[in-house]
């Protein structure tokens, strides 16, 4: 994935303005990278070692947090490290097995005995470790979280938005946009995720007339089109895909056979943002499908934006991808090392960490719409908002509504919490 | 009826998809008496390597092309290397050494091309047969048409032609045959080229009905081991009927309230329900 | 000699030599010498598998790190339904391809007890062997007219049906109803049973049950079941003109191979703490009989060594940050290799290295005797 398949791509007047008024600050910080301390001596003392969980090899590789995560943190050893202390970030594959999570997550915290995880990004780690987390003390600011136990863990703080609160904004977005009132949502059977991220939309759309259906598929099944004709048969205004972008495109692949994106419009969570996506799905959708970002889209203008791009090009492999993932890692990276130069460099544990971590708040970014925040919640969930986006047959065009706040019922205890900590 | 006839016709194409892995499968059992788990993975590294042809904007014949002569090589190079090395063993670790084999390709291929959304595009998906509200898109038709071509052509092959006696014969009893003066190496290798392309040909078929993903394309193999098991591992007509069933029947599935979930579980269900149909064999497979 | 032909003697003969003519008495000796020897033999080869699973649960907890000592926990889980494995297809000859599968049924039963009921951890193994031992009886019926390769396929049959039926339902994790699956709150670990609460007694506690379990199927190898079951293997028709009941004993392989893997189930439940829905898809079940075979399955090292490979050598290629991918060639690698060059299994290659270490020396004590006299 290389900066050229990320040229400015925006017909919005406002973005193309802020690009403008930002490309003598733009260029210049686009040579080089801050992070940490950003004064150029790289890092002596003892290290300090913060770990990460990934999915790489199986159905997916979700390793590009992590591998994001590791160029901030590479960054920040050559750069005055934690207050001179250099940061060792230790990447454990769990192989989408939980068996083998279990094990990974023993060898870094309990063998290796890291200060805190982060950069997680995996779909089976959450519901296997949250509790040995809990019970070791173990912070943990992931890259990506896609289950339900991601998302209901004390020590578990992903910097995405999750599958539901994806979803739910995608419902509202083809509400607002296509006036729906029927829709159906689609989305894989497996147990902690089927069962959860389309209740998003099936909720509040109860709160506002709408219907939202949904269809739990087996992600392993071999027919796509039978699902398509199975949603079009309810007749629905939109369709609203939740599932991984692998079995994403084959199933549009099946739309697009059947003719469906005629009458019915398909919006999809998270998943679909992926700079192949709209070639892989081809000239079919131009136009006809939308797709919701967990944070602002990758060629944007911001400040922090570029700063991760030009982190990557200084200091991550050219394979790396430069997706809404690594966005993930390079933010929870970022969190990571500012809280922990707050502390005192000789005094640095486990204790200390986690709280520190968990008295983060007002954490700011204009990769996100609203600033992050941990807190000591039962639960973590700060990134509720973002933008959408449309295909336009080889690339995504952002919409202009800007973030949308997803309105999701079970979203009530985060707000809540938000309230009590002042961030609302 | 007009409620089911959706599912009918998109189940066609599944079970094209079965029909066609189903009777590689018995192919090759029938001339070499090995179970090939290897069948899917042999035709998902044809797939991936006609997409990356095709990436590179050459021509499709010449991505059909390199795709069929991948399979056809890899699965000689195991029946010519490996494969005689077990030939005194039963043929059940025969087939979990193809199982072995199936892990090298498929572990290959992940490694190789990584995990990225590709969609393998075949120019007969531009059109299709319209019936009522569903579309059955040019490529599941010619699964079909190459299901029952296969099935008839590789009949006759087995039954009429010396080639096809001689590798009956072969699988019936690899000493015996050697003794009798059958060239062993040269119907074997006819036996394995001949999976091979059948492999190539599903697994680009595969590729575009179901989706270009090596780890799926390499264990779909198991549902078609139904279709496989319905007909003995014998009559290719009933394997083609099977595999066809089983997809229609698949897809039917999902028109029952609750059962929707659990519709991937049909191909093992239809097996295991015609068990007691199965007559008093007792054959030493 | 012909040791058949003694076989149709009535039974007094056996014990009363003198009824017999001289040299056969003389032959008859030396067969009654031969089995003690061979009863001995296997006594030994017993005790030897005790004391090796008691070194093994006394030194790996004080040498292990705690990466080692979960994966190593999981890999002895297996070695029991491995063991099961090995029993079918090395007494019987019989092919099961849904172990894996009988295995998730075992640790559901367990998880559902355990949460639902707050049964001792011990009440949730029994239950969990019993259960499977059930389903693999109800498992085993189609090889009374199948065998082979279409047993083999029927039975993975089974097995994809599972992977269907739990891919969708997922595992009891603390929930109600009949499901057990948790809502909105944190998922519940399965409760270790009381006298290894941790990681390292646990490992104890899976080396005493792995030893239980070959000491069961060593017992019912010297037992009636075991004769009848060589002879099941033999041929149907000389089992039956034994007075084999072949039914019984073929259904109660299959048991046993059922209560193996239900009792690895509620094992590798507890040792991980939960299971997951997505792990027991059919292509587990054939990867289990394809290690069992390169472990070997005449021998007890053949199931330890198995859940080594099945566990063990997966973690320590991560250890090493091999790629997960270039680890499935070099496994499929180690698969083809082993099938190929070791009929019997890599234990059966140490067993005859060891053997052929004996004689030899064994021969050089005997020229140095030989030398000296």
């Amino acid at each position: 994935m290389s900066i050229k398949n990320l040229v400015p791509n925006t017909s919005n007047p406002l973005h193309v303005l802020a690009g403008f008024a930002l490309l003598g600050l733009a260029s210049a910080t686009h040579a080089d990278p801050t992070c940490g301390l950003s004064n150029g001596r790289p890092a002596t003392g003892e290290p300090l070692a913060i770990g990460a969980v990934v999915g790489k090899t199986g159905p997916d590789d979700f390793s590009s947090a992590a591998s994001a995560a590791a160029a901030y943190f590479k960054c920040v050893n050559q750069n005055g490290g934690i207050n001179g202390r250099p940061v060792d970030y230790i990447v454990a594959d769990d192989q989408w097995n939980p068996e083998t999570a279990t094990q990974v997550a023993s060898k870094l915290v309990k063998d290796r005995r890291v200060l805190a995880m982060t950069g997680s990004t995996s779909f089976v780690e959450c519901g296997a470790n949250a509790k040995m987390y809990a019970q070791e003390d173990v912070m943990v600011i992931a890259g990506v979280g896609v289950p339900r136990e991601c998302f209901n863990a004390k020590n578990y703080a992903p910097i995405n938005s999750g599958p539901r609160v994806s979803a739910t904004i995608a419902a509202m977005y083809a509400v607002q946009k296509y006036q729906a009132k029927k829709m159906v949502c689609i989305i894989p059977n497996i147990p902690s995720l089927g069962n959860w991220a389309c209740e998003g939309p099936k909720e509040w759309g109860a709160k506002h007339g709408v219907v939202s259906e949904t269809i739990a598929i087996d992600p392993g099944s071999a027919d796509a089109t039978s699902v398509m004709l199975q949603a079009s048969a309810m007749k629905p205004d939109v369709i609203i895909m939740n599932v991984p972008k692998g079995i994403l495109v084959p199933m549009l692949a099946a739309a697009e056979q059947q003719n469906l994106g005629k009458k019915i419009h398909f919006v999809s969570s998270a998943p679909a943002y992926n700079i192949d996506v709209p070639k892989a799905i081809g000239p079919y959708w131009k136009g006809r499908f939308d797709t919701n970002l967990e944070f602002q889209p990758l060629d944007s203008q911001g400040l922090d934006n570029k700063n991760w791009l030009a982190l990557m090009d200084k200091y991550a492999a050219k394979s790396d991808p430069r997706d809404s993932f690594a966005q993930s890692g390079y933010l929870a990276a970022r969190l990571v090392t500012e809280a922990l130069l707050k502390m005192d460099p000789k005094k640095i544990d486990r204790a200390g960490v986690s709280k520190a971590l968990r008295a983060v708040k007002g954490f700011k970014s204009d990769i996100l719409c609203k600033p992050f925040y941990v807190g000591d919640g039962l639960r973590h969930n700060a990134n509720n908002s973002g933008p959408m986006a449309s295909s336009n047959g080889s690339n995504w065009t952002v919409a202009s509504g800007g973030c949308l706040t997803a309105e999701d019922p079970e979203l009530a205890d985060i707000r809540a919490d938000e309230v009590k900590m002042g961030v609302r | 009826m007009s409620d089911y006839l959706p599912f009918l016709i998109s189940g066609l194409g599944l079970g094209a998809v079965y029909a066609l892995s189903g009777v590689g499968l018995v192919v090759l059992y029938r001339s070499s008496g090995v179970l090939n788990f290897a069948f899917g993975a042999l035709g998902a590294i044809g797939a991936y390597v006609a997409w990356s042809v095709l990436d590179a904007e050459l021509p499709q014949a010449l991505a059909w092309a390199v795709a069929l002569a991948t399979s056809m090589g890899l699965s000689l190079a195991y029946g010519r290397l490996l494969a005689p090395r077990l030939a005194h063993r039963d043929p059940t670790i025969r087939s979990i050494a193809t199982l072995g084999f199936a892990l090298i390709l498929m572990g290959f291929t992940e490694w190789f091309w990584g995990e990225q959304p590709r969609r393998l595009v075949l120019p007969t998906d531009a059109d299709g047969l319209e019936l009522g509200e569903v579309r059955l898109t040019y490529t599941r038709v010619l699964g079909l048409a190459l299901a029952l071509g296969m099935m008839a052509g590789i009949g006759l092959l087995l039954s009429k032609t010396r080639t096809g006696l001689k590798m009956r014969a072969l699988a019936n009893d690899r000493d015996l045959s050697a003794l009798l003066g059958l060239r062993v190496l040269q119907v074997d290798t006819v036996a394995w080229v001949l999976s091979g392309a059948f492999a190539g040909v599903c697994g680009l078929l595969l590729a575009n009905i179901v989706r270009l993903q090596a780890t799926l394309l390499t264990f779909l193999v198991i549902p078609a081991f139904a279709a496989a098991m319905l007909g003995r591992l014998n009559s290719l007509p009933i394997t083609v009927a099977a595999g066809i069933g089983i997809g229609v029947l698949e897809a039917l599935a999902i028109t029952l309230p609750g059962f929707a979930p659990f519709r991937t579980s049909v191909p093992f269900l239809v097996a295991l329900a015609a068990l007691p149909f199965f007559r008093n064999d007792a054959r030493k497979a | 000699m012909n040791a058949r032909a003694h076989s149709f003697l009535p039974p007094n003969c056996m014990n009363d030599a003198s009824l017999l003519p001289p040299a056969k008495a003389q032959a008859r000796l030396q067969l009654q010498r031969d089995l003690r020897a061979a009863a001995q033999r296997a006594r030994h080869s017993w005790l030897l598998m005790l004391a090796g699973l008691g070194l093994i649960a006394i030194a790996v907890p004080l040498l292990a790190n705690a990466f080692w000592m979960k994966s190593l926990i999981s890999s002895l889980a297996l070695s029991v339904a491995v063991a099961g494995l090995a029993l079918l297809y090395g007494q019987l000859g019989l092919v099961s391809l849904c172990q894996h599968a009988l295995l998730g049924a075992g640790g559901w039963v367990a998880l559902r007890l355990s949460h639902g009921f707050g049964l001792p951890f011990e009440l949730c193994l029994l239950a969990a062997g019993l259960c499977s031992c059930g389903i693999g009886m109800v498992a085993g019926l189609p090889a009374l007219r199948l065998k082979g390769l279409y047993l083999a396929l029927v039975t993975l049959m089974m097995a994809g049906a599972f992977q269907v039926l739990v891919s969708a339902t997922g595992f009891p994790d603390g929930g109600d109803g009949w499901l057990g699956r948790v809502v909105g709150s944190e998922r519940l670990m399965m409760a270790r049973p009381a006298l290894a609460l941790s990681d390292e007694a646990y490992f104890r506690y899976v080396a005493f049950c792995l030893a239980a379990v070959l000491s069961l199927i060593e017992w019912h190898r010297r037992s009636r079941a075991g004769r009848s079951w060589a002879l099941i293997r033999r041929g149907e028709a000389a089992a039956t003109a034994a007075g084999v009941n072949i039914l019984f004993y073929q259904t109660w392989a299959f048991g046993l191979a059922g209560f193996c893997a239900g009792v690895s189930g509620a094992l590798l439940a507890g040792g991980v703490g939960q299971l997951d829905g997505r792990a027991f898809g059919a292509a587990e079940s054939v990867m289990m009989l394809a290690l069992t075979v390169v472990g070997g399955v005449y021998h007890w090292l053949g199931p330890i060594i198995s859940g080594l490979l099945m566990r063990a050598v997966p973690s320590l290629l991560s250890d090493f940050n091999v790629n997960g991918f270039l680890a499935d060639i070099f496994f499929g690698a180690a698969l083809l290799h082993a099938l190929i060059t070791a009929p019997q299994g890599i234990a059966g290659q140490l067993m005859g290295a060891l053997k052929a270490l004996r004689q030899r020396l064994q021969a050089l004590h005997e020229t140095r005797e030989a030398r000296q006299a």
